[in-house]
């Protein structure tokens, strides 16, 4: 799996945003950008997708329930290959990093979420979970609503990446994205006549003004990013991490971006599955918790909040190949200075099962409304299709 | 004076069922009318184009030395031959004078989605790329029977993991979501039995030869879609080819490859499928009238736009100074072939019109037009070199934006190419 993987025929459908980004000027965006960084205090939602499946039950391991050990008698993690955080439920054991979150109470973790009669294709799930709407099939991402309700800022979402993620695509405005190695333009008269490309037309499709807008773009977010990825290039190992350092310079630079989106892909375990999870665990762990320690040393210390979810859990039982089939529900996690940490909602029984599959929980829009009320200040009822429940797991600002 | 919507219908003809126009060719094309250019490019015949062409050797590997030096060169080579295995596909489908099974190849290439990332040899996916060129236009129902035998597919959806004490159950769904039924088409009792009736089945990972173990097989009966019997994976893969919601699939996944992946396909455009020959179907979508109505643009992938420009510039890929450097361009665009994202293959439309995917295009044209031939531009006069520019790479209409911009570049042919094939009317298929 990988972003952009989507079965939905209509899911990238965002007619007009590009015709509006051709509108704005080079100049008018780079003068937006340093004219209005983003104020400090402003908080930044940072959303993590894990494509594939991750295996819940061996992220945050039931490790004392007889149910584990006997449904995966060669892979599951006993007790010294975990870091308990209660009674019953410990972390991987290669996610100290995520345990020291734990212990600092900057780490939530939602159990059992996922929504009514999950969807066991990677494809239905993950679109599921980035258009935001379990029931009725729609079109756009739900970070891709949140940018349809606010002025068109090619800013304001940003991926880190070649290719649109699905949850920043909206009905009207889509979210930008950038390599990990920054933009680089041309620049004398190539430029010139390549921005006049970027001029939208009356004679322009939908896709011929994208395609226009596309090379706009390029210029205006180029024009504002370059200085800053320029002067501190990715230095870390691990896809998620480099991913995240670019999202760390971006925001240590008062880039005016509230949303960022990375992903980390390869969870679809279906054999061998020890030797490739824990070290992809163990990577979203260190990434996410050395991010959290970069921009915990700036003044935007309380203003992050990362959440990282993926399509589906995984099967109790493991199969043949010691891997796992695709599941259902798993734990997704929050992560920042504002966040108050701890459990929501309640481990799953490994035994108590619902067709098969661990029993859903938490409904994931329970997350994402706190997301966008709590860290973005939007409407969720609007943005999630009437959805009016959400967790407290952002600590008010006093 | 030709009709405005022949142009279109003939743009659309020669990048979505050929891999654009060679110099010169749309033009000729147009001359002759729709009916004989749509003959032309829809036709099977011997193709002086790959003539030339040596297929390179992609011997079996082995397993892995022990030793770090012989491991080292073990693995560069098998680096090596990933590349080459892709430049050499790419060459077929630039050389090619009748692009069409190398086109329709490249489809199924999409659609039995098979990555060489977790695959690693060269030597598999090549043998799978030769099945999928021999069934392109055959029926489906054999392709269908040669793909699950298929050692790159298999290892790629963990069959050699799926036996019958302990079943997988990667291929059985994937098979029925993906490459024959569409989701929600089945249940999940039927991904279950499915993947016990594909049990069984061995592959060489470095060979991709498979081989059958009757032990390791599930030789009771099981229900798969209402039918109850044993089942091996050619009689699954037929029984579920069989059913007509294969039929409604498989030409809706043509469908939104080829004319439109937000309108959709008339209802009855299964009906030519009823035996699972894909020629009919393929046929009737060129000739369906949606090729001339003006909202049915589609964007070019990375890889159709960089075949469509080596092809109007006269470039042969593995002949590029740096093949490291084309796969370096395509895989940051997001697509190199024999590598995709997932099983459910790539992205379309807008996923690839992107502010980053635009940086690299820009680079990767110019690197193209250095190493290319521009005659259709420089043997005009600057009057008329936009225009030509339009009918060199097959673009019905330059929009008056696109125009201004080419005639800025017109005392510099090589300019002029590189701002066209950057140009939104190339990059997107009117």
């Amino acid at each position: 799996m990988s972003p952009c993987d989507f079965n939905r025929r209509q899911f990238l459908k965002y007619t007009g945003a590009a015709t509006i980004a051709a509108t704005l000027s080079m100049q008018d965006v780079a003068q937006a950008a340093s004219v209005t960084p983003l104020p400090l205090g402003t908080p930044i939602l940072v959303i993590v997708t894990l494509y594939g499946g991750n295996d819940g039950l061996n992220t945050v391991v039931p490790y004392l329930d007889p149910a584990y050990l006997s449904n995966r008698p060669d892979m599951s993690l006993d007790a010294s290959e975990v870091i308990p955080l209660s009674d019953s439920l410990a972390l991987n054991g290669t996610m100290t990093g995520f345990a020291s979150l734990w212990t600092a109470n900057k780490l939530a973790i939602v159990l059992g979420t996922s929504y009514p009669n999950p969807n066991l294709s990677h494809f239905s799930s993950m679109a599921i979970w980035q258009s935001g709407s379990p029931i009725e099939e729609i079109s756009s991402g739900w970070i891709g609503r949140y940018l349809d309700s606010l002025p068109r800022d090619p800013f304001r979402a940003i991926g880190v990446g070649s290719t649109l993620t699905p949850l920043l695509a909206g009905d009207h405005r889509v979210g930008s994205m950038v390599p990990i190695s920054g933009l680089q333009v041309p620049n004398g008269s190539l430029a010139t006549q390549l921005e006049l490309l970027a001029v939208s037309s009356t004679q322009d499709s939908e896709l011929i003004a994208d395609a226009a807008g596309s090379v706009g773009d390029l210029f205006s977010l180029s024009s504002t990013l370059t200085p800053v990825l320029q002067n501190a290039p990715p230095t870390s190992a691990t896809p998620l991490a480099q991913q995240l350092d670019v999202v760390a310079n971006m925001i240590t630079a008062n880039v005016p971006t509230r949303v960022y989106s990375v992903s980390l892909s390869g969870f679809d375990t279906h054999a061998d599955e020890l030797s490739q999870q824990n070290v992809l665990v163990g990577q979203v762990s260190d990434a996410i918790t050395a991010f959290l320690t970069q921009v915990g040393t700036t003044a935007r210390a309380n203003d992050v909040v990362v959440m990282v979810y993926s399509e589906f859990g995984r099967r109790v039982e493991a199969n043949g190949g010691e891997g796992t089939d695709h599941g259902t529900s798993a734990p997704v996690f929050v992560a920042g200075n504002r966040v108050a940490g701890g459990f929501y909602g309640e481990q799953p029984s490994l035994t108590n099962l619902v067709q098969g599959d661990l029993a859903v929980v938490v409904d994931f829009r329970d997350v994402y409304a706190s997301m966008l009320e709590d860290v973005l200040g939007a409407d969720a009822d609007k943005i999630l299709n009437n959805w009016s429940t959400k967790l407290d797991l952002i600590t008010p600002v006093s | 004076m030709t009709a405005a919507s022949d142009r279109l219908e003939l743009s659309r003809l020669v990048h979505r069922f050929g891999l654009g126009p060679k110099p010169g060719e749309y033009l000729q094309l147009l001359a002759g009318g729709i009916p004989q250019a749509r003959a032309k490019i829809l036709a099977r015949r011997s193709d002086p184009g790959l003539n030339a062409l040596v297929t390179p050797p992609f011997p079996t590997m082995g397993q892995a030395p022990s030793d770090p030096t012989a491991s080292a060169a073990y693995w560069k080579e098998v680096y090596d031959q990933s590349v080459s295995v892709a430049m050499w596909w790419m060459d077929r489908m630039v050389l090619a004078d009748y692009p069409f099974v190398e086109r329709m190849t490249w489809f199924w290439h999409g659609h039995w989605a098979t990555s060489i990332s977790k695959v690693t040899y060269a030597l598999p996916m090549k043998i799978q790329n030769d099945t999928l060129r021999t069934h392109a236009l055959g029926n489906f129902k054999d392709m269908s029977r040669a793909m699950v035998r298929d050692g790159a597919l298999i290892f790629w959806l963990d069959g050699e993991e799926n036996v019958a004490y302990s079943p997988n159950e990667n291929l059985g769904r994937e098979f029925m979501e993906l490459f024959t039924l569409g989701v929600g088409n089945y249940s999940q009792s039927d991904v279950h039995q499915a993947a016990l009736g594909f049990t069984g089945y061995n592959v060489d990972q470095t060979s991709g030869a498979v081989t059958f173990d009757p032990k390791l097989h599930d030789n009771d009966k099981v229900s798969v879609l209402g039918k109850r019997q044993v089942f091996d994976a050619v009689t699954l893969s037929d029984w579920i080819v069989s059913r007509p919601e294969n039929a409604t699939f498989i030409a809706r996944r043509l469908w939104f490859r080829f004319i439109s992946s937000s309108i959709e396909p008339p209802a009855s455009l299964s009906k030519v499928f009823e035996n699972r020959d894909i020629s009919p179907l393929i046929n009737s979508i060129a000739r369906n009238p949606a090729m001339r109505r003006p909202q049915y643009s589609q964007a070019k992938s990375p890889v159709e736009w960089f075949v469509s420009a080596c092809r109007a510039l006269r470039v042969t890929p593995s002949k590029l100074p740096s093949s490291g450097a084309v796969s370096w361009y395509l895989d940051s665009m997001g697509q190199f072939p024999f590598n995709p994202p997932s099983v459910g293959g790539w992205p379309y439309d807008e996923a690839w019109l992107t502010a980053a995917a635009t940086q690299y295009r820009i680079n990767l044209a110019y690197y193209l037009v250095q190493n290319g031939h521009i005659d259709a531009l420089t043997s005009v006069p600057k009057s008329k070199m936009v225009q030509a520019a339009a009918d060199w790479l097959g673009v019905a209409q330059w929009s008056v934006r696109t125009e201004r911009s080419l005639n800025q570049a017109v005392s510099d042919s090589a300019r002029l190419a590189l701002l066209a094939l950057n140009a939104p009317e190339y990059l997107v298929n009117a």
